[in-house]
């Protein structure tokens, strides 16, 4: 039994058959996991300044880059293992440098209030043993975490749930467009309008208060109803809420506080972001968007999309993330101006106009270690394939050493 | 020689409003090759309802310019095969989307990748390419 | 998976219309749908057309359990997320700790299995719309969001 590195459900019970070096079949893991687990095609190859070169040159290349540089940031990490996200903080702080990960764009708000202990949450094991009521907000788990629903969620007879899905659970699905889960919720699949995140929770409030909601009443009641009675539930936030409503997550907290038997649970994709947010709020109470300058100081303008806005870094070290393919190309002009040293074990958009790349194994294939799974369960990582790339841990262990 | 007089007319415009989702065969596609044919088949589309297809005059297999203040790509028209209220589309998360994604985040460091206004046009021009999205970055 | 025109190739290709088809193309396409059988084509019952019967039987041998519940998996719509595994109520009762819970199924008794991120079914025979006590059962089609599973 391996474990899978697909997404934040760091599936556990994963086999493969491995033959001549290479994984031939995996069993267990879905599309998503079984296509992490092949690898991708197009292997980094270390390079400077786009000509061959090898690791050791690349490393030391990249020292000279990151000791000239006046306000380097370091940023990916949440396809990193847990000890390789600690050498990255360490390595921030010896350098003065600044720190994100790719949930500053994405669920790390949401972390963030969990870590604080904002929301009352729980494991992926209690809401297959003892959930009732399951709702997935702006969040399509089937095809992000897509054995969410099979393992955990809504499928699985659990503890106190022994009579299948169709009599002890409920599913429900709010989503601006319906999606592959919004399907299997049918009955209870809440479409609402873009933006519309907002006005749903006020309605919804309305009509847990007992007042008339003001929107789609007939339908609010119902769901308010169903919510009232939810013996154990679970409203699983996704990207499309937090980008709905980023402007204030409080009204999120309201919502929780007058539902005492639902617990609250961001989705994670990236199969350890929950990881890197847990290591950076233990040492700086901030879970990314973080500088470090003899002290930590979190700021808006900290994050790689703001970074790279206002021109504020001059070196850019990137672990695992392709910020060339995931950002708006409008926010991104910058990094055409400023060294990029990429660290991945693909060919990425990035790494193509980086000035050195350097080429690490696949975590959780060729290297282990461990990973925060999505609900902050920690599972370790497993080496099924040897290589002679070195972990992002090494590079990064001996990128320190060498500055 | 017939005057080719689609030529001179201009395909009309529509204002359209783009909202960007994930598709597991698109994410398996990227873990293989994100430089592929099949990532891109994937990636460069734009999917919307029935009556908005018709409503724009357009087909599934069609190519559509797409473009605002941001950016502007070529991708090709794909039909959902749901009910749709009407007047948004989707584009699965991906370069192609992104070209057209503001980074204006109010200060706040997230863009707008949920939200975001277009007009989308016919024409005959190529899907656009990776390397044409990638080309200005080079230093 | 077979194709028709490899059950056609296999076929006498006469266009005899015996079995009730007016080509034998369209015949292949019945024995792919299972909307035929091989028996029905009296020709191939003859002994210079045995090799052919052989090979026929054997490449529409693994869809025999198909043909008797209709079951059909297509794998290419399949995103693997292996709902049907843990839905099925006859992996639930052959595998209580393992598919039941959610888990990856702890033994071959089980229909669903999920093989490179796709559905593969087997003991087609344990599904309860095969057999005598034949139920109409949903419980594999439903937690499906992308139809991957259909019965013909």
């Amino acid at each position: 039994m391996v474990t899978c590195t697909g997404c934040g459900l760091l599936c556990d019970d994963i086999e493969v058959v491995v033959e001549n070096g290479k994984i031939k079949e995996t069993r267990n893991a879905c599309r998503r996991g079984a296509a992490r687990m092949r690898g991708c095609m197009n292997r980094l190859s270390p390079s400077v300044n786009q000509k061959p070169s090898d690791i050791k040159n690349c490393i030391r290349k990249a020292a000279d880059i990151l000791r000239n540089a006046r306000s380097p940031m370091l940023f990916g990490w949440s396809n990193s293992t847990c000890e390789a996200q600690l050498k990255g903080i360490q390595l921030a702080r010896k350098l003065n440098a600044a720190i994100d990960d790719t949930s500053s764009f994405c669920q790390g708000i949401l972390i963030e209030k969990v870590l604080q202990k904002k929301f009352r949450t729980c494991s992926l094991e209690d809401i297959r043993d003892k959930a009732d009521v399951l709702v997935y907000w702006g969040s399509d788990a089937q095809d992000s975490l897509p054995r969410h629903l099979s393992r955990f969620s809504y499928f699985p007879r659990g503890e106190s749930r022994q009579r299948g899905y169709e009599e002890d659970r409920i599913a429900i699905a709010i989503d601006v467009r319906e999606s592959n889960t919004a399907k299997i919720c049918k009955g209870h699949f809440y479409r609402i309008p873009l933006k519309g995140d907002w006005d749903f929770i006020l309605a919804l409030m309305d009509a847990l208060s007992g007042k008339v909601p003001s929107y789609d009443s007939k339908k609010m009641l119902e769901l308010a109803s169903i919510m009232k009675k939810a013996e154990f539930g679970a409203i699983f936030l996704g990207i499309g809420l937090t980008y709905s409503i980023k402007e204030d997550f409080d009204i999120l907290q309201k919502l929780a506080d007058m539902l005492p038997n639902i617990n609250i649970m961001p989705m994670v994709g990236p199969y350890n972001m929950r990881g890197f947010n847990e290591a950076l709020f233990k040492e700086t109470s901030f879970v990314n968007r973080v500088k470090f300058d003899g002290k930590a100081s979190h700021d808006s303008s900290y994050s790689i999309v703001e970074a790279l806005r206002n021109k504020s870094i001059d070196t850019l070290l990137i672990v695992g993330s392709d910020p060339l393919s995931s950002l708006p190309r409008s926010a991104i002009s910058h990094l055409a101006n400023i060294p990029i040293i990429c660290i991945d074990p693909c060919v990425t958009l990035t790494s193509r106009i980086a000035s050195v790349t350097i080429p690490c194994a696949y975590s959780g294939v060729e290297n282990g270690g461990s990973a925060v799974r999505m609900d902050g369960k920690v599972v370790e990582l497993t080496k099924i394939l040897t290589t002679n790339f070195p972990s992002d841990e090494e590079i990064l262990t001996r990128l320190t050493e060498a500055l | 020689m017939p005057i080719d007089v689609g030529k001179f007319l201009k395909s009309p415009e529509y204002e359209i409003k783009i909202t960007t989702y994930r598709d597991i065969f698109q994410v398996e596609a990227l873990e293989r090759d994100r430089f592929g044919e099949e990532y891109r088949k994937l990636s460069a589309c734009i999917m919307m309802g029935r009556n908005d297809l018709k409503k724009m005059g357009l087909k599934a297999g069609d190519r559509v310019r797409v473009s605002n203040n941001c950016g502007s790509v070529v991708v090709e028209v794909k039909e959902t095969k749901r009910e749709e209220p009407g007047g948004l589309a989707f584009m699965v998360n991906s370069p192609w989307s992104n070209a057209l994604v503001s980074g204006d985040t109010g200060g706040k460091g997230i863009p707008e990748f949920k939200n975001i206004n277009a007009k989308v046009s016919l024409v005959k021009d190529e899907v656009t390419t990776l390397e044409s999205l990638i080309g200005i970055f080079r230093k | 998976m077979v194709t028709v025109m490899e059950l056609y190739q296999l076929l006498p290709r006469t266009n005899c219309k015996l079995c009730g088809e007016a080509t034998c193309m369209a015949f292949a396409v019945g024995l792919l749908s299972r909307k035929k059988n091989i028996s029905e084509c009296t020709p191939l019952l003859e002994e210079n057309f045995k090799k052919q019967k052989e090979i026929l039987e054997s490449l529409l041998l693994p869809t025999k359990g198909a043909e008797e519940t209709g079951m059909i998996v297509h794998p290419e719509l399949c995103t693997g997320c292996g709902n049907c595994v843990v839905a099925c109520p006859v992996d639930v009762a052959n595998d209580p700790h393992g598919a039941g819970i959610g888990r990856a199924p702890t033994n071959d008794k089980v229909i669903f299995k999920v093989v490179e991120g796709k559905v593969v079914a087997s003991n087609i025979k344990e599904c309860r719309r095969f057999g005598k006590n034949r139920v109409l059962c949903y419980a594999c089609i439903d937690p499906c969001p992308v139809g991957a599973i259909e019965f013909v």
